[in-house]
């Protein structure tokens, strides 16, 4: 209004002309410029990033005004790549661009929320007991009071407390658990610390320093590739995204760049115009489908036979009718192909390979003294001798003086350091040629994926030499090359049956055989494999495969790896720039990680902390053991007599955990807070007390009775995931036996159907309701925080003080707090130091100092991989129970309890006394400490922390990882590289000593994201010159893959891969899972069923279940979730697009809207990852209560195979090594939903808008 | 004048979370809104009677019953921009303003919530002169309608107080309109009806440009509201929290 009143009508100014007229001076108002200013107008901007499980890592600006974030945009100042690469912006997506909402959003948790039942409970037993820990008691001990609030988990009823309130409650709970059952029974589920390390590390700190057990998430993700430690002996070490643009040729195998690797998809798209070929190998027509160049679609859960027949034509071309002196002088050098492994005598004449020819099995160990067993032997062509090379793994450990630095990849003979040329083959100096067997799973029958008809023994051509063995008899043995081209079922002219001449031959792992089965025909992969290799040879192994859990979400998953990582090896690609492996999912790679160890699991405290692998640990808890219906016979190798080979998925694993390869939690079913007094009692040590009563019986590990009481973990934390909402394959088992609330299962236990049952494991009823007090701490209301008992309101990545890495780029960047954190929300960090702290008040007189003995697994990169050269089991009688080579370690460690908060918040003293270090190698570390005790401050208070460094706040804690960690500290860089160049005999120091006094501070990276430090941790190197890329300091520096060989390999020798068929790669078919033929048919409603493949991959408008439930995402998809199937499919079952349907099985049921689409193949169907039930829910017909979510229909298997330990690479690690929860194999039934119920009659009565 | 400041903080305490301190105090808000008689009789009965109610309900669970209906999800939320601005990025520089206009009558924030929560507004309302405050919070009157309307539908007691509310200012003038759309819309309108409040139009070159903004992310009738400070055009530029 006062701008049209300012405006003249009847005048004009008299104005000052310049420039020639050109120019004008006017003097009008410009008020009406504030608006635009004030609209874009800040206080301050901050940076911060989103710390949620998405490889990103983005840098963010947050801007500030009068204490309200107001937007967010991407930060354009990361430090430059490299010449004549392009640069990292623009990073960040749409996903990120929307978080500010979260802050202020409806969704938020603003105060502490506890259900009202448990309230009422809890207040009552504290006016009647006063003491809390008495109170907690009186509420779990009484049946009736612990189902009251137990079986209303999910069905809302929360009230609002005060942290004053909820704090006592949740240390009450923890000290009553520790002292009734074990503080082994206190559980905490955390996962991807490398998106704020910090807030990770605050619960796992409060956990390890009380002696609860952290569980693991890179295996339950089933996002871990077991494949990855099976060939290299590392885990998931990746090459940085600007990698990409190195490659010539480039395969996104699995993997949706695009659409989930959305920051970084730039690298791929811009090096196509550098000429590099794009290859896309995916099922449907996805996004990444569109850049291909070629787009082979095999039929889902195929992809190993594709790689298996591409193999077969990179051999033929590259290693038998074809040379490549690269590829030749790779595989000799960097892989196990020359390795020798011994034959044994099969059935009908036939050998069947076994396991490598070790020093130990020659005459005089070969003059080995040290680990002769895990020295493996090859033929040399220099000397023409059988011979002990450097670098296999027993020259890792114990070696005495003149024989340390051999543990490297120099072709020198180990004992003399003579020059080496390994034999590929023995082909050319062969005693004779005779017939292997070899397992082949492809005739495997399956009700919905196709067979072939050959016979599952496949007797091949090997030739071979003679060995004379220590006990003087002879011994046939063929290197791991000369079985490769068996296996691949490749003629190489020595005769006999299952070789193919040509790629037509209908004969396994031909182009030829594998149409049957992927659909895709075999000119496209004859095509591909040479192009590959092609390429491969000519710029020395620049062909990359990106390669996405896609394919590691199969229950062979093994196969689908290592048939692709075979290609690579062949090709000589790993360790090579713009070659190799980029498996980049949900690990994310926390790269000052020696640094972060030590506060995360309190290190400087006391060693060992407690670790769990939790897809053991939630398929034993949430019972879904006991619906098992994949019995191991089924995945057993025709080769074994199967009577040596009985007992279920849960028999193997407690066999495991019993032999110490996986951990256990809870260890015993005994209290191990109680083991050192009663063994005090008997006149015992506790070790020499547990191995006694392990022995006898008396003591047995908990997972052989899960459904004992005194067995069940009890409390348990979720922070920074929605464990319920996005990660629980078999959502529906968790409710119901680990929550005893409703649930949506359909199926019958093994106790009613009468199906196999555990020989290792006590049967019971099953117990429901096994947790007694569910945490969880979020920003949001999530899924999991709906099931909560108590839900702690935290900071969101705007709010907090953290650290953040990724595998995708070489920096690390702070997450800052922008503004206080709102409402009554605490950082993580605070939340778990008050919970620490309280639990120092309200243990008192109920612990003091306790000896706790924790079961240790013998774990990868520790003396103890060497454990067991053959398989031995106490239990049976085959060996002495002997902790730390025939069963865990039993280590006793003494816990201070009342001094739990000053632990917390101070850096002690183990770090001096022990070192710091990790992946083998050690190092000192008191100059940092003395560094930190400076910059922190120290303890001034009286007590057991006085003096020491101070962590006080989430900044302190920062300092300390970024203090101690190679890769952030310079000094701390070089140290490590010398300890590494001991072992190696090499000097690796020149790595670092140019960025030796670089020292990284968190104020640093909140100016600009640093690029990080080169470190022995990570086998690749952070260069000016050379992008990231893993293996390649085993490659250039000639440090060895941690492996039995010392090389990648080929070939796996474990007893129990030898067990299950999979020593050399093979295709194996998706297993059966049973879970859809007794229950079609079974409750209809009138519309057609059908029967679709369940595949769950990442979404595009939510990073899993985060931002799925913010307007702008959801207007962007569908709003809510959605199943696409195929037109095809929708036909037979009359479905229109954005119909209603439900998806369901024996697990459970799924309230969805179809999406009807080209790109989905006929007979799969796609559900994105973790779309909550919160949001846009109607009731199932199936169920009778609310849909569930994408888990409600899976249950998870684990394999034997991932269980194997206590050998080499095959040795247990925290998110290393362990099983891993498939889910892909799983089918469900579809149809039209007949009537949509939101089920909100009562709404405002009796239940709210997401109960079910 | 300064009888009118009560009726508005008894209805700010209203929407508050139960506490055992306002549970005690419902007998006393019911006799000063008698006293005051601002709000008409209807109304006002209506909320003496849910105050009666609440007196004898166990507190626990009011409190459940307020956590079910206002911490979770939009529909019902109690911060007004989130049924205006939503997701939009106007919400914070909105929220701004809302701080920058208490700021200069001489209110800051003593607790740590947002400035449009509307129990905070209504006691600031309290605060004002009473033309002002009937002005101020008849801009915010459609979400009160809207949110008063949506309790009814969901069958809760709650929605009285939002009654007495519109009936200071008198209700909007298409009152039936929203509570005919509320009893059409599921458990939460802006997901469950996105199709429709996004569907394509057809586009139609000769007809009446009159339909083609008939796009909205929320309900219809809710219409952007925006306060902006009354004072001079300077804003403030200290920051409230400085690391």
């Amino acid at each position: 209004m006062s701008h049209f009143l300012d405006r003249l009508n009847f005048f004009k100014k008299v104005t000052d002309t310049f420039s020639g007229n050109h120019g004008m001076v006017t003097n009008e108002d410009r008020g009406w410029e504030d608006a635009y200013r004030a609209r874009w107008q800040h206080d301050k901007i901050v940076r911060s990033t989103h710390g949620v499980n998405c490889t990103g890592s983005c840098s963010w600006k947050i801007y500030v005004k009068n204490g309200l974030v107001t937007w967010e945009t991407q930060q354009t100042d990361y430090p430059r790549t490299r010449d004549e690469l392009p640069n990292h912006e623009p990073r960040g997506c749409p996903r990120g661009a929307s978080y500010s909402w979260y802050l202020y959003s409806a969704n938020r948790v603003k105060y502490p929320m506890v259900r009202g039942r448990l309230m009422k409970l809890w207040r009552a037993a504290l006016a009647e007991h006063q003491d809390p820990v008495t109170a907690w008691a009186s509420i779990v001990e009484d049946p009736v009071k612990s189902a009251e609030y137990k079986s209303k988990r999910g069905l809302g009823g929360f009230v609002r407390a005060t942290w004053q309130e909820v704090n006592p409650l949740i240390a009450a709970a923890n000290v009553y658990t520790a002292k009734q059952y074990g503080p082994d029974r206190i559980y905490g589920f955390s996962p991807i610390p490398a998106m704020s390390m910090v807030s990770y590390a605050a619960g796992s700190r409060y956990l390890s320093l009380i002696g609860g057990a952290c569980g693991s998430f890179y295996d339950w993700y089933c996002d871990l590739p077991p494949a990855s430690p099976m060939v290299w002996g590392e885990q998931t070490d990746v090459p940085e995204s600007a990698d990409w643009y190195n490659s010539t040729f480039l395969m996104m195998w699995g993997s949706n760049v695009p659409q989930t690797r959305t920051p970084d998809a730039h690298f791929m798209t811009e090096v196509r115009y550098r000429g590099t070929k794009t290859v896309v190998v995916c099922p449907d027509y996805s996004e990444a489908s569109k850049f291909a160049d070629i787009w082979l679609h095999p039929k889902q859960g195929t992809d190993a036979a594709v790689a298996m027949a591409m193999g077969h034509v990179i051999l033929r071309e590259f290693y038998l009718d074809g040379r490549s002196d690269y590829f030749t002088d790779y595989v000799r050098t960097k892989t196990d192909f020359p390795m020798l492994v011994l034959l044994d005598p099969g059935k009908d004449g036939a050998y069947v390979n076994s396991r490598f020819l070790h020093a130990a099995d020659l005459a005089d160990n070969a003059g080995h003294i040290n680990n002769p067993e895990w020295k493996t032997l090859a033929f040399d062509e220099k000397s023409g001798h059988l011979i002990v090379p450097n670098g296999s793994i027993g020259f890792r450990w114990g070696e005495k003086e003149g024989m340390i630095g051999k543990w490297n990849l120099e072709a020198k003979e180990a004992l003399t350091g003579a020059e080496t040329q390994l034999r590929l083959s023995v082909s050319e100096i062969r005693d004779t040629v005779v017939p292997v067997a070899f397992p082949y799973f492809g005739a495997t029958q399956h009700p919905y994926f196709a067979c072939t008809h050959h016979d599952p023994i496949q007797i091949r051509q090997v030739p071979v030499k003679k060995v004379r063995l220590a006990n003087n008899t002879e011994a046939l043995v063929a290197t791991v090359y000369d079985l490769t081209l068996a296996q691949y079922g490749l003629d190489r002219g020595l005769g006999g049956d299952n070789v193919a001449r040509t790629y037509d031959d209908d004969v396994p792992y031909t182009p030829a055989w594998q149409e049957k089965i992927t659909g895709v025909p075999r000119a496209q992969i004859i095509a591909v494999a040479r192009q590959f290799a092609e390429n491969a040879d000519k710029t020395h192994g620049k062909s990359m495969v990106i390669i996405g859990a896609a394919m590691n979400h199969w229950y062979h998953m093994d196969m689908n790896y290592r048939g692709v990582i075979n290609m690579l090896m062949m090709c000589g690609c790993v360790g090579q720039s713009g070659g190799g492996w980029s498996h980049y999912v949900g690990q994310e790679k926390l790269r000052p990680q020696t640094g972060w160890t030590a506060l995360a699991f309190a290190l400087d405290w006391h060693r060992p902390p407690r670790h769990m692998n939790s897809t053991s640990f939630w398929y034993i808890h949430s019972s879904q053991w006991r619906h098992e219906k994949l019995s191991m016979s089924e995945i057993l190798s025709p080769l074994v007599d199967p009577q040596q080979w009985q007992g279920t998925q849960i028999d193997y694993n407690v066999r495991a955990a019993r032999m110490g390869w996986l951990p256990t939690a809870p260890h015993f079913d005994v209290n191990p807070l109680h083991v050192a007094k009663a063994a005090e009692a008997a006149g015992q040590a506790p070790t020499a007390y547990l191995v006694d009563n392990l022995k006898a019986g008396n003591i047995d590990f908990a997972f052989a009775d899960p459904d004992n009481p005194v067995n069940f973990p009890r409390n348990l934390f979720v922070w920074r995931s929605n464990l319920l909402g996005s990660s629980g394959k078999g959502h529906e088992y968790f409710l119901k036996y680990l929550l005893g609330t409703t649930h949506g299962v359909q199926g019958k236990d093994l106790g009613e159907q009468g199906g196999e049952k555990p020989l290792e494991v006590k049967w019971r009823p099953g117990a429901e309701g096994k947790l007694d007090l569910l945490v969880t701490l979020d920003f949001r209301m999530s899924t999991t925080c709906m099931y909560s008992d108590i839900v702690l309101p935290t900071a969101t990545w705007y709010e907090k003080n953290d650290l953040n890495t990724s595998d995708m780029h070489p920096f690390i960047h702070p997450l800052s707090a922008a503004v206080d954190p709102a409402w009554e929300a605490r950082t993580d960090w605070d939340i778990f130091k008050e919970i620490a702290r309280t639990f120092s008040e309200v243990c008192v007189g109920h612990l003091g100092i306790e000896q706790d003995v924790i079961a240790l697994p013998t774990l990868h990169d520790t003396p103890n991989e060497l454990a067991m050269p053959d398989v031995r089991d106490w239990k049976k009688g085959e060996c002495e129970l002997i902790p730390g080579k025939t069963a865990p370690n039993l280590v006793v460690v003494e816990r201070d309890y009342p001094n739990t908060y000053k632990k917390f918040t101070s850096v002690g003293p183990l770090l001096e006394k022990m070192g710091n270090g990790g992946k083998g190698i050690g190092w000192k570390t008191e100059h940092e400490v003395e560094a930190l005790g400076s910059l922190n401050g120290t303890v001034r208070e009286a007590g057991i922390s006085q003096g020491r460094p101070r962590i006080e706040t989430d900044i302190d804690a920062a300092e300390m990882v970024m203090m101690l960690a190679p890769e952030t500290n310079g000094h701390v860089a070089v140290k490590a590289w010398a300890a590494l160049s001991r072992i190696t005999g090499r000097d690796h120091s020149h790595l670092a000593l140019p960025k030796e006094h670089e020292k990284i501070r968190f104020r640093d990276i909140q100016a600009q994201p640093r690029k990080i430090i080169s470190s022995p941790t990570w086998s690749g190197l952070e260069d000016e010159k050379v992008s990231y890329n893993a293996g390649y300091t085993n490659v250039h520096e000639l440090i060895p893959w941690r492996t039995v060989t010392g090389r990648q390999q080929f070939y796996q020798d474990h007893p129990w891969m030898l067990g299950f068929g999979e020593a050399l790669c093979a295709y194996r078919p998706p297993v059966d899972m049973k879970t859809v033929a007794p229950i079609i048919g079974k409750k209809p409603n009138g519309h057609q069923e059908i029967v679709l493949n369940f595949i769950t991959p990442h979404q595009k408008w939510g990073i899993h279940s985060t931002y799925t439930d913010n307007l702008l995402m959801l207007t962007l998809s569908r709003g809510g979730p959605i199943i696409w199937i195929s037109e095809k499919d929708a036909q037979k079952a009359g479905i229109e697009d954005n119909d209603w349907i439900e998806a369901y099985n024996l697990n459970g049921a799924i309230a969805a809207r179809a999406v009807v689409s080209q790109r989905v193949p006929e007979g799969m169907s796609l559900m994105y990852h973790a779309q909550e039930k919160i949001v846009n829910t109607p009731g199932s017909e199936i169920t009778g209560t609310r849909g569930g979510i994408h888990n409600s229909v899976t249950r998870t298997i684990l394999k034997p195979t991932h269980m194997i330990g206590s050998y080499a690479q095959q040795s247990y690690g925290f998110n290393y090594y362990g099983t891993v929860g498939a889910n892909r194999d799983e089918f469900i039934v579809v149809r039209k939903m007949d009537r949509i119920d939101w089920l909100d009659d009562e709404q405002t009565v009796a239940t709210e808008t997401t109960d079910h | 004048m300064g009888e009118m400041m009560k009726t508005l903080k008894i209805l700010s305490v209203m929407l508050c979370y139960p506490q055992s301190d306002m549970q005690m105090a419902l007998d006393e808000m019911a006799e000063v809104l008698e006293q005051e008689n601002l709000v008409p009789e209807r109304q006002r009965w209506a909320v003496q009677d849910l105050m009666r109610k609440m007196a004898q309900t166990d507190l626990m669970e009011l409190q459940e019953r307020y956590v079910r209906l206002f911490d979770r999800g939009r529909a019902l939320s109690l911060h007004l921009f989130e049924h205006i601005h939503g997701e939009s990025r106007d919400r914070g520089q909105a929220m701004v303003n809302l701080l920058h206009i208490y700021q200069q009558h001489g209110f800051s924030l003593n607790i740590r919530e947002l400035p449009d929560y509307l129990p905070l507004f209504l006691e600031y309302l309290a605060q004002r002169p009473l033309a002002e405050a009937l002005d101020m919070l008849g801009d915010a009157l459609h979400v009160i309608a809207l949110l008063g309307a949506r309790l009814a539908e969901r069958g809760s007691d709650y929605h009285v107080v939002f009654d007495a509310l519109s009936a200071l200012v008198g209700e909007p003038a298409d009152i039936s309109d929203i509570r005919q759309q509320v009893a059409q819309e599921g458990p939460d309108p802006s997901v469950v009806n996105m199709d429709k409040l996004w569907e394509e139009e057809v586009v139609t070159f000769l007809a009446s440009q009159d339909d083609c903004a008939g796009r909205h992310l929320g309900p219809d009738m809710v219409q952007p509201l925006h306060w902006r400070s009354c004072a001079a055009s300077t804003p403030s530029a200290t920051p409230t929290h400085s690391r």
